[in-house]
């Protein structure tokens, strides 16, 4: 089976937590950028999670060839992860994401899965941490008429291999489903943390270079790419703390800290 | 049909009065109408409800297919009723099952889609809608191109709900939707069954972060939280480490609640957390770094080790209930 993991390259969302709470998040010129150049970027983190969870689809006996494909202006350093990690295939779709919506986006990746002969299972994260809007998996679902899937813990294959068994995170408690394939499903941080390549691998990966595909070689014009909804405007919310601070030892500051939530009525 | 949908399924959900606020503001700025849609079951009171925060129109639509709230005839009758009645916006409180439905019903429009909505507003005739982004950390503006609908899901616990000047009592009517040819795709082999109450649902939170610095501290956190009341919750290393289960995640991607008291122990409150908690009446911070995001959130602080003030605390609040009466 053919399995495609969809991985955007974002600013690390801890870097920007740290520069937040620093006073120290900036938006550029333009009104709408960040600009600090010490946030490193990286794969974005569930979409790390859904190439592990391909990986375990591998592990567990699938015979499985892993494509994994992002878009943006430069992703090659994520995508040597992907490949030290053991995806078979590497591929650069270029586009500044910025300037895309989740139409858009959807619109490339669904245009190259086909110009591919299809995929089997797509795999994406649940959102990306930069923009958090969650979107392009189900419009990625609509564009290819396939069932999708969200918020993944865990995937297995049926064992008949034309089924997907997806146990989903609901606020409910765990909820199992099985979809046939093909399908998308979206990757939740519950299926854990993501192995690391070995070193023998990522100096494998690093002579590795994607395979570049051009929008305008999948036959998508302005019109496929123009987005409907645009970024104008990016601001950092300021925060007006007014925290009273309960001193003392322990036992006075809990004791001040319960007498205070009684008088509130919090209690 | 109305120019503003709030639309909705299944039991009234928390955060309904804060999207019709929206919604209403909304079709203000538009200079149109708002209605209400409610696909399946009418839960009751709706209607009071909906006129209480100036819907103009509650439509209903009800057929069998959609009395598991499966997402593929969800999908398909909101299709069926934004091509019939074409509102200008599709507006969802953002649930669970909204995070899916939204963005497919977007794709099967062609229609513009922005998750995460804190606010809109109507400028020279364009529609900009201002959503969270990076967890919180930033507001991103996008500006909503006419075609089709906008397809609007709101952050509920951003937006305060304010009642309509005056009440309207809106005209009921019936839709109808074609959905024989809808055979759900995705089959429920085990239904999700959740044990006790939900944290969405809780009065009082104590939750705890890496602070507590091992998985045995956490009863710490069930001690406080039962003798305050109230449920356990946690910051997301928590769940990635397998101390506590995922049902006790508080964020952005996890339990989404809106309690009268969040007790926050050990924990920075790092934007994404306090997407799942921000909107609690009162907030306490106890945490060792004066410096910590979670104190510019809190009412109370306590600065110093959580270990040290927490049994303090759990004493304190259990002798407070023997008192009583
Ligand atoms: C896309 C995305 C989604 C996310 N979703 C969520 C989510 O839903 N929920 C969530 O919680 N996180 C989420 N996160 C993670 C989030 O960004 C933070 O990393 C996480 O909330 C940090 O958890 P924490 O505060 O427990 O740990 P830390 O950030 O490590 O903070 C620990 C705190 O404990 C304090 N401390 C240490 N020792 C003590 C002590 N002895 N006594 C008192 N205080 C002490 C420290 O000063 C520190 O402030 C998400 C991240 C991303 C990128
Ligand atoms: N530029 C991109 N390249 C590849 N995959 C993407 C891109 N943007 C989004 N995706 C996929 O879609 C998921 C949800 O993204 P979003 O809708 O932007 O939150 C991500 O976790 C990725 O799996």
């Amino acid at each position: 089976m053919r399995i495609v993991v969809c991985v955007k390259e974002v600013l690390d969302p801890d870097a920007v937590n740290s520069f937040a709470v620093a006073g120290r998040l900036v938006i550029g010129d333009d009104g709408k950028s960040l600009t600090q150049t010490a946030i490193p970027r990286l794969m974005n983190g569930f979409d790390e999670q859904a190439l592990e969870a391909a990986l375990r689809l591998r592990d567990a006996g699938a015979k499985a060839t892993i494509a994994v494909a992002s878009i943006g202006t430069d992703p090659s350093n994520i995508l040597r992860h992907a490949a030290a990690l053991g995806a078979d295939e590497i591929v650069h779709l270029p586009a500044d994401p910025s300037t895309l919506d989740g139409h858009a986006t959807a619109a490339i990746l669904a245009a190259w899965i086909r110009s591919t002969g299809a995929a089997d299972l797509v795999l994406c994260g649940r959102q990306a941490s930069d923009d958090d809007q969650g979107v392009v998996p189900a419009l990625l679902g609509e564009r290819l008429g396939l069932p999708v899937v969200t918020v993944a813990r865990a995937v297995a294959l049926s064992p008949s291999g034309d089924a997907v068994r997806v146990t989903r995170v609901t606020p409910d408690g765990d909820e199992v489903v099985e979809v046939s394939l093909p399908a998308v499903v979206t990757v939740s941080s519950e299926i854990g943390t993501p192995r690391y390549p070995t070193a023998a691998r990522k100096l494998q990966a690093r002579r590795m270079k994607p395979l570049v595909v051009p929008t305008d070689a999948l036959g998508l014009g302005m019109a496929d790419l123009a987005p409907k909804t645009r970024l104008v405007r990016q601001l950092v919310p300021a925060l007006h703390g007014h925290c009273e601070l309960l001193t003392g030892a322990p036992a006075e500051a809990a004791k001040t800290l319960v007498e205070r939530l009684a008088q509130d009525g919090a209690i | 049909m109305a120019d503003v949908l709030v639309c909705g399924w299944g039991e009234l959900v928390r955060g309904i009065e804060e999207t019709l606020t929206f919604g209403r503001k909304l079709a203000f700025a538009l200079g149109g109408k708002l209605g209400a849609l409610v696909l399946g079951e009418a839960p009751k009171g709706i209607s009071d409800l909906a006129g209480h925060y100036g819907a103009t129109t509650l439509d209903t639509l009800s057929d069998p297919r959609l009395a598991g709230n499966g997402a593929d005839a969800l999908v398909d009758a909101l299709v069926q009723a934004c091509r019939a009645g074409a509102p200008r916006a599709v507006v969802f409180p953002q649930t669970f099952d909204a995070r899916l439905v939204a963005p497919r019903l977007a794709g099967r429009l062609g229609a513009p889609i922005v998750m995460n909505a804190i606010n809109a507003e109507v400028e020279g005739g364009i529609l900009r809608v201002t959503a969270s982004a990076y967890g919180g950390d930033t507001h991103a503006v996008y500006e909503v191109a006419k075609e089709g609908p906008a397809i609007l899901a709101v952050a509920t616990t951003a937006v305060r709900a304010e009642p309509a000047p005056s009440p309207t009592a809106p005209t009921l009517r019936e839709l109808a939707a074609n959905l024989s040819g809808v055979s759900e795709r995705i089959r429920i082999i085990e239904a999700a069954s959740a044990k006790g109450p939900r944290l969405e649902d809780a009065g009082i939170i104590v939750a705890g972060g890496r602070g507590l610095g091992a998985r045995e501290h956490f009863a710490l956190i069930e001690q406080l939280a039962e003798a305050f009341g109230g449920m356990a919750g946690a910051s997301r290393p928590l769940v990635d480490d397998g101390w506590v289960d995922a049902s006790r995640q508080v964020g952005l991607t996890g339990h989404i609640t809106r309690p009268a008291l969040y007790v926050a122990v050990g924990i920075s409150g790092a934007s994404q957390h306090m997407a799942g908690c921000a909107a609690a009446k009162t907030i306490v911070a106890i945490n060792k770094d004066a410096d910590a995001a979670i104190f510019k959130h809190a009412r109370y602080g306590i600065i110093g080790n959580c270990l040290e003030i927490l049994p303090a605390l759990i004493r304190a609040a259990r002798e407070r209930r023997q008192a009583e009466p």
